[in-house]
């Protein structure tokens, strides 16, 4: 299938690649996305919409972080992305990106969390100090 | 909207599963105790609009800037 996006051109994707989010991402009506890991990105993988060219988030992988930052996810969660007995997800945090590096942050109350096996994907909203909506992308990768 | 008048201690149910009481009311503020199931998720309204503004804000970004945190990323020698 073809995906058309405003800063990376038309993509050629697999149809098995479309990641369903029924829930959306807050504030955004697109509920099927791309992830995108071009090796040219470091850390940073890209979120796309499927059907919104415009619409796309820079992620990272929460385990690129020196921060220990634990999420537990309910049963009713667990149910809507069919995790399975030993079900592995991914935690996607949303960058902030900015012009300048020390301004970079990620936001930890709102994670994206992914079924890598099923492609189901929800944000979760964190309650509590431990998860702060802006937290500066270079100070928590550490040295 | 449904709208109930309650008193102090009283209390409104949702389903069978989620009681919420008042527990104080002091001037323009109320305390409220949540009764509901332990996992089940329950926040204060603000956190849910911070989370929507800062998505919002994050979907504003320009390859430019992606593209110089990546090297800087680089020019420190890791990936």
């Amino acid at each position: 299938m073809q995906v058309e996006t405003t800063r990376f051109g038309s993509l050629e994707i697999e149809d098995d690649k479309v990641i369903s989010m029924p829930e959306g991402i807050l504030g955004f009506a697109e509920r099927r996305f791309i992830l995108l890991n071009p090796p040219n990105l470091g850390p940073f993988c890209w979120l796309q919409a499927v059907d919104n060219p415009n619409l796309a988030f820079v992620v990272t992988d929460v385990e690129n972080l020196a921060y220990d930052c634990s999420y537990k996810l309910t049963e009713e969660e667990c149910c809507a992305l069919e995790l399975g007995e030993d079900g592995k997800v991914i935690y996607l945090l949303i960058v902030n990106m900015a012009a300048e590096p020390q301004d970079i942050t990620v936001n930890l109350r709102g994670p994206i969390v992914l079924n890598p096996d099923r492609l189901i994907a929800r944000q979760l909203v964190m309650e509590g100090e431990s998860y702060p909506l802006r937290h500066p992308f270079f100070q928590i990768r550490g040295n | 909207m449904l709208v109930l008048t309650r008193k102090n201690g009283e209390a409104v149910t949702v389903g069978d599963q989620i009681r919420i009481i008042v527990l104080d009311v002091k001037g323009n503020q109320v305390r409220l105790g949540v009764e509901a199931p332990s996992d089940m998720r329950i926040y204060r309204e603000e956190i849910y609009l911070q989370v929507q503004e800062e998505n919002r804000r994050a979907a504003q970004w320009n390859l430019a800037d992606l593209e110089n945190a990546v090297h800087k990323l680089d020019s420190h020698g890791k990936r």
